[in-house]
């Protein structure tokens, strides 16, 4: 027999919770959320046919249909009500992007308790949180109100990175309850920006000489890599530029930009036949930002009551340019610089558990006839069981906080040829988030789609959350 | 045979269901009606003068005249930003004086755009307070839009030799502004 995996295409799309991917074992890019999950192939390959482009969107806040619902309401009065006054600098925009470029992998001939992945995928990470004093600041001023109410600059918090990322993976039984992995990462960056850690002030307050006093304390830097060049060819404006853009992106994605390095963790434990406890922790790593590094830097603190006078001790200084000299003392106290210097950005570490209890014995188990040896636990095999139940978390470390998703799921396997998995998750952008995966192997014809957020699709753009994650696969597990 | 076509209809009845997602019609020209209409506040001149000062230069004259230079008015985002703006001016005088204040808004040639002119009396009991609307309900905006200096001139209108009982008598002008801007 020979176990043959010939992936006529993969477009494999995913946002950063792919709780309806982790631990589908029947699907090989489970491997991407777990490098320690079960795993039943002989190799699989796979090459992109989808020109792919997958986009997790999320919002905690405000939606798209909050804003631009065709309602008749004054936007200016939409935007003041709904993003003004509701949301906090807890509420966030986020957005991930990622392609699989490729993805291959096979179990060791020597070691059929190993099996390695290794492949090229590319990202694009942003998340901005709303910048709520800021924009207050903005919208209303210091003025009127405003007097005397301090406005936060740490509110100010964003980071976005484009990246391609080159790993290689081991998965290795251990026994036939344990089965770990790891995953070594290349990160080869197109571009980062990070404006973290901000922290300061601006508050105007009835002065003790003048009328007002206006006080800022800052500590406030955008450190960026790789995205001037991108400006400056956009800024030439010419018709070329899209040329240009791809081959400097290209370029940088393939190991020409600034590297990093990662790592990601995983293991399956079965306690007992029909119970798996997984855990993963993907991302550990950073990136070397050295090339067309940036950074804008505003560190100080300056308090002004306009021009003052104070007579007899001035009555000599006959200077015209007071108002110059008094900006010029702001600039100085608080200087806005720029540096080029070097910079280390973490990876948004991720981290999944889950926990599901497996029961209904009978059909066919997709580890059945794998060839693979593996896995195998005689009659009482993994996918024996039709039904599985059980809960996941996720984790991930954003410039803020701990984001966290809690997902109940129930997966039915009709044999090998179908199977499907509900989840319901809980998380800061939404409640009411129903997915449904779908897996199904018709032959050697593998296909699988993916759709987070279901109840949302009513009203797209009222959504707070939306994922879609598919991919077409043709696979063999047998010699012949 | 039968089961695993039955799968397959079940399948393609739920992919296009994934897929299929409605909308409510939106409008995203809204964003052009969105306005930023920020109302920035800043104090601008403080000017304090004690009595023996306004003494020294002698009665019936100009304790302190300056001119600054002040292009924060005319600079090219407040012209073609600034909607409306109020100056504020308080005074207090605790000097046996009576003074006379005047601010002048003067344009790069140095013309004289706007006055204010304060009469202060003696040993002033409260605050004096005054608020000047520039803008659709006041005095004209380009006032402040071609405002490239303001001279700021005190004069003493009483004798030099009075002194206020009050253990530190000053006069004292604040003022201050806030305008309101049109961002978008």
């Amino acid at each position: 027999m020979f176990c043959t995996f010939i992936l006529m295409g993969v477009g494999y799309l995913y946002g950063q919770n792919k709780q309806i991917l982790y631990d589908f074992y029947e699907i090989p890019q489970s491997l991407m959320l777990n490098p320690g999950v079960k795993t039943s192939e002989k190799w699989h390959a796979g090459i992109p046919v989808l020109s792919g482009l997958s986009l997790q969107a999320g919002t905690s806040g405000v939606t798209v249909n909050d804003l631009f619902a065709n309602d008749g309401i004054d936007f200016t009065t939409k935007v003041r009500e709904r993003v003004l006054d509701a949301m906090t600098r807890r509420d966030d925009f986020s957005s991930t992007v990622q392609i699989e470029l490729l993805n291959l992998g096979f179990r060791g001939r020597n070691r059929p308790d190993d099996y390695y992945s290794f492949g090229m995928y590319l990202e694009n990470d942003v998340v901005v949180y709303w910048p709520k004093d800021l924009a207050l600041l903005a919208f209303e001023g210091n003025g009127g109100n405003n007097i005397g109410r301090s406005f936060d600059l740490g509110d100010l918090s964003l980071r976005g990175e484009m990246a391609s990322v080159f790993h290689f993976g081991i998965n290795r039984k251990l026994s036939n309850v344990l089965t770990v992995g790891a995953r070594a990462k290349l990160y080869s960056g197109v571009y980062q920006f990070q404006s973290i850690q901000n922290t300061g002030s601006f508050i105007t307050t009835q002065g003790q000489n003048n009328i007002y006093v206006s006080s800022i304390v800052a500590d406030m830097q955008l450190q960026t890599a790789g995205i001037e060049p991108v400006f400056d060819i956009l800024d030439e404006n010419e018709s070329g530029e899209g040329k240009e853009l791809t081959r400097l992106f290209s370029k940088r994605a393939f190991l020409g930009g600034n590297l990093g390095l990662g790592m990601d963790l995983g293991f399956s434990y079965n306690p007992d036949p029909q119970l798996t406890i997984t855990g993963s922790m993907l991302d550990i790593g950073f990136m070397n930002n050295s090339k067309d590094v940036k950074n804008y830097t505003l560190r100080g603190n300056a308090s002004t009551e306009g021009v003052t006078v104070f007579l007899p001790e001035d009555i000599n200084n006959v200077d015209n340019d007071l108002w110059q000299e008094l900006v010029d003392d702001i600039e100085e106290s608080l200087p806005y610089e720029e540096n080029e210097s070097t910079y280390i950005s973490l990876r948004p570490v991720k981290v999944y558990g889950s926990i599901r209890y497996d029961f209904g014995e009978g059909g066919e188990s997709s580890f059945e006839n794998c060839g693979c040896a593996v896995n195998k636990q005689g009659r009482r095999t993994e996918g024996f069981y039709r039904n599985s139940v059980g809960g996941q978390l996720f984790m991930i470390k954003r410039p803020r906080e701990i984001q966290y998703a809690l997902t109940g799921f129930y997966q039915r396997r009709f044999g090998r040829v179908l199977s499907l998995k509900g989840t319901y998750t809980i998380d800061k952008y939404s409640w009411t988030n129903v997915g449904l995966g779908l897996n199904l192997q018709a032959g050697s014809v593998n296909f699988y789609i993916m759709g987070d957020n279901l109840m949302s699709y009513r009203n797209i753009a009222d959504s707070h959350y939306a994922s879609l994650q598919f991919g077409i696969n043709i696979i063999s597990w047998n010699d012949n | 045979m039968k089961g695993f076509l039955g799968r397959l209809l079940l399948a393609f009845i739920l992919i296009p269901l994934i897929f299929c997602s409605c909308t409510e019609e939106q409008d995203f020209n809204q964003f052009n009606d969105l306005q930023i209409t920020p109302l920035v506040a800043s104090s601008l001149i403080y000017l304090e003068s004690d009595e023996a000062t306004i003494n020294a230069v002698g009665g019936l004259g100009n304790f302190y005249v300056q001119t600054i230079n002040f292009d924060a008015f005319n600079e090219q985002f407040v012209s073609e930003n600034l909607l409306e703006g109020t100056l504020f001016y308080e005074i207090d005088n605790t000097t046996s004086k009576q003074l006379a204040i005047t601010i002048e808004f003067l344009d790069a040639a140095n013309n004289v755009l706007d006055v204010e002119s304060f009469d202060v009396q003696p040993n002033q009991p409260t605050t004096f307070m005054r608020e000047v609307d520039y803008g659709p309900t006041g005095k004209n905006l380009n006032i402040l839009r071609e405002t490239s200096s303001i001279r700021v001139a005190a004069s003493n209108l009483s004798d030099s030799t009075s002194i206020s009982s009050d253990p530190e008598p000053k006069v004292i002008l604040r003022t201050a502004a806030e305008f309101l801007f049109q961002l978008k």
